[in-house]
């Protein structure tokens, strides 16, 4: 019997669909987890993915990448090429592990839902791939960590971080629930593989994979790439399901997206900022954060929206603005409340360092050298008492993190604003107007408490650090901690210091 | 009838106020925990307390509190001023006018 050709069976099998006779397609379908919302249920027949794959395809090139990963991983097993890592890509990596293993099975769910409520069948059917990949990478990052928890503890936190109440860990959640688990099917498709993957992270994973190499972490760049290769695939999902939302409902695409994107910028400035201006060292930093931003994210997302008729968010400007504040800020903040990390934050901030930053963001002196300096001269002056918190940072009621934004005032100097909102018998603060605005269109919805939250409801105790860090699940052996202070400081040694904590309460 | 609740916040016993604050040139908004029974200069020196000579240089100036857009006067207390819990202050140095 002769084979049937591809065109002639790949239609049947990666699109099925039938008429129901029990129940109605709303039974099938509820609006709540399938959200056709005002798209006319017949407009998602045309849904119709670019590239197509069969099953056994999908297995057989599924399992040479797992080979080829883990392969690489057994060889350099038994190498010593983890102990000449510098500090701060390790951070790195440990902020990635845990900041991302279990998102990877938040996206597990988000597949698996699209896989059963999506309105077409070959939406299904991609999306089953999707889930597919997901629980891949869920495993292979929570592996490729795991290898390291007996040289170091804070890689427990690979699988750990997201199952504590760890302020980063709180932040990451409410984005990707909100993001992943909580939504409907059609604005999962825009939000998560078109804006989040298309538009972030797998841009994102190709310059990690370069960073990884050029640090000497072959294993990691083995990972990471390894990882990257499914996302084209299953990421095509978000495509034809935002020309269907654009067609019939524009004003919901529009909004889907801008939220999406607001929310996901604001986590890549808090991890990928951090991590790309500071922990990677002087000499390997190709470009900065912001060049990265312009040339991979924001190019390609700005010709998204103007190949599917959308506008420029309404809050395009504060986010560009934003692209010189925002992660320098939250380095800061990472660094001050450096307890509650479990990675080792660098501060980076020697003479050589800030003479790179001031390259690439000229106001960043005016900002943030002032604050450094006195942290640095606590440093010098052994007081380093005056450089650990003794209070909370305010956590935005958004997107959880501290609210850090500098803004410059007609007169040109920066300061950090309140950005309040009386809302239901209370005030909210936020560190952005996007993030006052997100937060008031979505109000119903919203039902994460800031860390503030919980500490001031009581539910934090004893009411003091060692409570909040408890709370947070750090324990001494993995709370974070800057890997050398000599390294960003020396240069600073003998200068006058006045004005720093010590003369101040003497 | 006289039942705490029926007298003025200035007569009660002192209630926790926690604040969002900001000092002078600071990077973050803060939590800083007073009570309506502080006065306004007890308020600037909480708010100081996390950031003077730690993150912003201190100055040798009186310190003054911001309210509403309002400088409060340094004896005025929390429940006079009427701050609520959750409310913003801002902690500036009070820097006298180049004449």
């Amino acid at each position: 019997m002769a084979l049937l050709k591809r065109e002639e069976w790949q239609g049947f099998v990666r699109d099925v669909d039938w008429s129901y006779s029990y129940v109605d397609d709303e039974a099938v379908f509820p609006e709540w987890h399938s959200g056709t919302g005002k798209v006319p249920r017949e407009a998602w027949q045309s849904w119709e993915e670019s590239y197509k794959v069969s099953y056994p395809e999908y297995v057989a090139t599924q399992r040479e990448k797992e080979s080829a990963a883990y392969a690489v991983k057994a060889a350099l097993q038994r190498s010593s090429a983890f102990d000449s890592l510098s500090e701060g890509w390790k951070s790195a990596t440990k902020m990635h592990f845990g900041g991302v293993a279990l998102v990877e099975y938040a996206a597990v769910l988000a597949e698996l839902k699209m896989a059963r409520f999506g309105l077409n069948g070959s939406w299904r059917n991609m999306a089953t791939f999707g889930a597919l990949d997901e629980l891949r990478h869920a495993a292979i990052t929570t592996f490729f960590g795991h290898e390291f928890v007996g040289k170091d503890a804070q890689y427990d936190w690979t699988q750990k971080a997201f199952h504590t109440n760890d302020w980063v860990a709180i932040s990451l959640r409410n984005l990707f629930d909100a993001m992943m688990t909580s939504s409907n099917v059609v604005d999962i498709a825009i939000e998560l593989p078109l804006t989040f993957e298309t538009g972030f992270t797998n841009l994102q994973f190709v310059a990690l994979a370069a960073d990884a190499l050029a640090s000497g972490d072959v294993n990691f760049a083995n990972m990471i790439s390894s990882i990257q290769t499914d996302e084209a695939r299953h990421s095509q999902q978000g495509g034809p399901t935002l020309e269907i939302l654009v067609e019939h409902d524009p004003v919901r695409a529009q909004w889907v997206v801008d939220k999406a994107f607001w929310g996901s910028a604001r986590a890549f400035a808090a991890l990928t900022g951090p991590a790309m201006d500071y922990y990677t060292p002087l000499e390997h930093r190709k470009q900065s954060y912001r060049e990265f931003m312009e040339e991979w994210i924001i190019d390609q997302f700005v010709h998204t929206l103007e190949q599917y008729g959308l506008k420029k968010p309404w809050y395009w400007d504060e986010y560009m603005r934003g692209l010189d504040i925002w992660h320098h800020g939250l380095h800061m903040g990472l660094w001050f409340w450096r307890p509650t990390l479990w990675w080792k934050p660098m501060a980076a901030v020697s003479p050589d360092e800030r003479a790179w930053l001031v390259e690439k963001y000229p106001n960043w002196e005016k900002v943030y050298g002032d604050k450094w300096d006195v942290i640095i001269d606590n440093v010098n002056a052994n007081h380093m008492e005056a450089t650990l918190p003794e209070t909370l940072p305010w956590l935005c009621s958004t997107c959880h993190l501290p609210a850090c934004n500098a803004t410059q005032s007609r007169d040109g100097t920066w300061r950090v604003r309140d950005i309040p909102l009386s809302y239901d018998g209370r005030t909210y603060h936020f560190c952005t107007k996007a993030c006052r605005q997100i937060f008031w269109k979505d109000r119903d919805n919203v039902n994460h408490e800031t860390l503030i939250d919980r500490f001031l409801a009581g539910q934090i105790q004893p009411m003091d650090v060692g409570g909040i860090l408890g709370y947070m699940g750090l324990t001494p052996d993995v709370m974070g901690d800057d890997p050398d202070y000599e390294a960003w400081t020396k240069d600073y040694a003998g200068r006058s210091a006045d004005g720093i904590a010590t003369a101040a309460q003497a | 009838m006289s039942a705490a609740q029926d007298l003025g916040a200035e007569d009660r016993a002192p209630e926790l106020v926690p604040l969002n604050a900001i000092f002078a040139t600071d990077f973050v908004q803060i939590l800083v925990p007073v009570t309506t029974a502080n006065t306004m200069a007890e308020v600037a020196a909480a708010v100081a307390h996390h950031v003077e000579g730690k993150r912003v240089r201190a100055l040798p100036y009186d310190k003054v509190v911001i309210y509403q857009g309002e400088r409060l006067p340094a004896e005025m207390t929390v429940a006079a001023a009427g701050i609520k819990p959750l409310d913003h202050v801002t902690v500036e140095y009070d820097i006298p006018e180049r004449s």
